[in-house]
């Protein structure tokens, strides 16, 4: 079992963004995470990726407990993120960043430098290493910030709001891109997303969440047409009167 | 070892007029001394040399780490002091001192940086301010530092390598050129190195350096006691080249602040930045030193820096050097 999280709460003062959630993610599977605004999926990811402390609940990642554990803890493990709105750091080249990522597993520069450059080769990127990150667009800073996560050799990554801002065909780039690392990196894949084409194509499983609660979990195609997924997203009255 | 080398020695990430300017600039300070004999002129050079030199060791928590520091002079006094001290109290030769001046000045940033670094931003600018004015109170206050009168280093006469003492500035010109020069090739090794790049990631961004596996506060506190390193090895330079030091003369918060802004003019995040902010402001300090006397110690030469510091801040917050390098990248196109 790669992730399991056990009865997850997290608590902000009277507010429960995490209630009582409980999932499974096994090694090589997709997981998507899907729910309405303010459902708590960023809340769970978090807590997973150790920016917040979870108020309850136990997290483990290949059998070890990581509830708590700080965020450089957590990424040392083996799992990666990227951030919903974009976190690059801008006085940094393009490859630069990259190479802060690989950093991760090695002191060496030179490995360093390698990694990178192999890593913006598969992102399409390698005309831009020396480029600052500004100077590129919308899209291409989403792949630093994807190649920036792999360049750390995750075991588990994880993908908040990947598509958001991108175009239907930048969109479909990135799911190419997604697809051909997996593949080559083995990785397992958790992705919370609001563009719904991304996440039914990718996904083989998806967990829906409304109201910080857990609500149901299956096959893309399946959970899409369950009614209380529906009357989350549409509200009650929309569900009945289909 | 030769890759530590190549690392250390070059730098060829920049383009060719950069090299060439950084060789005529090593020109210049090497055959400096032999070219302006007047004993003023080479005061200015030292000067100049000693700052780029406080500059370097700024640069690493101030530019390459990105949190403003306002109290490296107490730095500059642990190694001021040590060495002073030393040499006074038990006749210890300088360069052993260096080491425990380091040693002093790395000790209380250690111990100081855990609770400093849980301020950000203005706040721990505000905090590192009043630390480096607490301690010069303190050297102020206590007996066994002299107190106020300072402590005299007695002279010696001729030429004397163990205790760093010379009768000609050409000696002291080369002496603080080799603390320089060792500083700067330490300075280009460092930005290159994991540690470098870790110190610029959390500048740039504090949450996502620590989802890439990097402590953010630790990664903080070591930046800020290797500059409390490097700064204190300047300070017992001072006390050698000066032979009389006390708290007004290297703790003061105008060296604090002067050392800041040497880096932000020249340019904050660069290896060159605090070269040419030293190159620049030393001077200006001397002329302005000369020019207003007793008036400069009425602040009217930091109204002066304070009005540069605008005008940086408003057209060009990475400094000269970003102007620079905005030039050459329209250049390029």
């Amino acid at each position: 079992m790669m992730l399991e999280v056990k009865n997850l709460v997290k608590e902000f003062g009277g507010l429960v963004a995490n209630a009582d959630i409980s999932f499974e993610l096994q090694q090589g599977e997709v997981l998507g995470l899907i729910g309405p605004n303010g459902a708590g999926k960023s809340t769970l990811f978090n807590c997973i990726a150790g920016y917040y402390k979870p108020t309850g609940g136990q997290i483990l990642f290949e059998g070890k407990e990581i509830t708590g554990w700080p965020s450089h803890l957590v990424a040392r493990e083996g799992i990666a993120r990227t951030f919903q709105g974009m976190k690059i750091m801008a006085n940094l080249t393009v490859g630069e960043n990259v190479m802060i990522g690989a950093f991760c597993r090695t002191g060496d520069r030179r490995i360093a430098l390698k990694e990178a450059g192999e890593i913006l080769d598969l992102m399409g990127l390698d005309g831009e290493t020396e480029a600052y990150p500004a100077e590129l667009p919308i899209a291409s800073q989403k792949r630093i910030e994807l190649a920036r996560a792999i360049a750390t050799k995750p075991k588990l990554l994880m993908l908040d709001e990947m598509a958001a801002g991108l175009n239907p065909l930048e969109t479909k780039e990135i799911i190419q891109i997604l697809q051909r690392i997996k593949e080559q990196r083995q990785l397992t894949l958790f992705l919370t997303e609001h563009v719904m084409e991304f996440v039914m194509t990718v996904s083989q499983r998806v967990i829906v969440m409304s109201a910080g609660q857990k609500i149901t979990e299956g096959p893309p195609a399946e959970v899409a047409r369950q009614e209380k997924v529906i009357e989350a997203y549409l509200g009650e009255r929309y569900a009945k009167g289909r | 070892m030769r890759q530590l080398l190549i690392d250390i020695f070059s730098f060829g990430d920049r383009p060719r007029f950069e090299k060439i300017g950084f060789l005529i600039f090593i020109l210049i300070v090497f055959i400096f001394p032999w070219i302006v004999t007047s004993a003023y002129g080479r005061a200015v050079m030292i000067k100049f040399l000693l700052f780029a030199l406080f500059g370097l060791g700024w640069n690493l928590i101030g530019g390459y780490g990105g949190q403003v520091d306002l109290g490296q002079a107490k730095n500059v006094g642990f190694g001021a002091y040590a060495t002073a001290l030393m040499i006074v109290w038990w006749k210890i030769p300088f360069w052993v001192t260096i080491p425990v001046g380091v040693f002093f000045a790395v000790l209380e940033s250690f111990a100081v940086a855990y609770p400093m670094f849980r301020l950000k931003g203005h706040y721990f600018a505000i905090a590192t301010l009043c630390v480096a004015l607490v301690w010069k109170e303190l050297f102020i206050f206590w007996d066994w530092t002299g107190g106020a009168r300072g402590v005299e280093i007695p002279i010696r006469t001729g030429v004397d390598f163990a205790y760093m003492q010379f009768n000609s500035a050409i000696y002291y010109h080369y002496f603080i050129l080799f603390l320089f020069l060792t500083q700067l090739l330490f300075m280009n090794w460092f930005r290159k190195s994991k540690m470098g790049y870790w110190v610029q990631a959390v500048r740039d961004n504090e949450e996502a350096a620590a989802s890439l596996g990097i402590n953010v506060t630790n990664t903080k506190v070591k930046a800020y006691c290797i500059a409390a390193a490097l700064g204190a090895v300047g300070g017992s330079f001072m006390a050698v080249y000066y032979l009389y030091i006390d708290p007004d003369a290297v703790m003061p918060l105008d060296l604090s602040i002067l050392i800041a802004m040497t880096v932000m003019v020249g340019g904050a995040g660069s290896i060159w930045g605090p070269i040419i902010g030293a190159a620049i402001l030393i001077p200006l300090d001397m002329y302005l030193g000369a020019w207003l006397g007793a008036q400069k110690r009425l602040g009217i030469d930091f109204m002066i820096y304070a009005m540069i510091m605008m005008v940086i801040a408003a057209k060009e917050p990475r400094g000269i050097w970003g102007i620079i390098e905005r030039v050459r990248k329209k250049r390029s196109r």
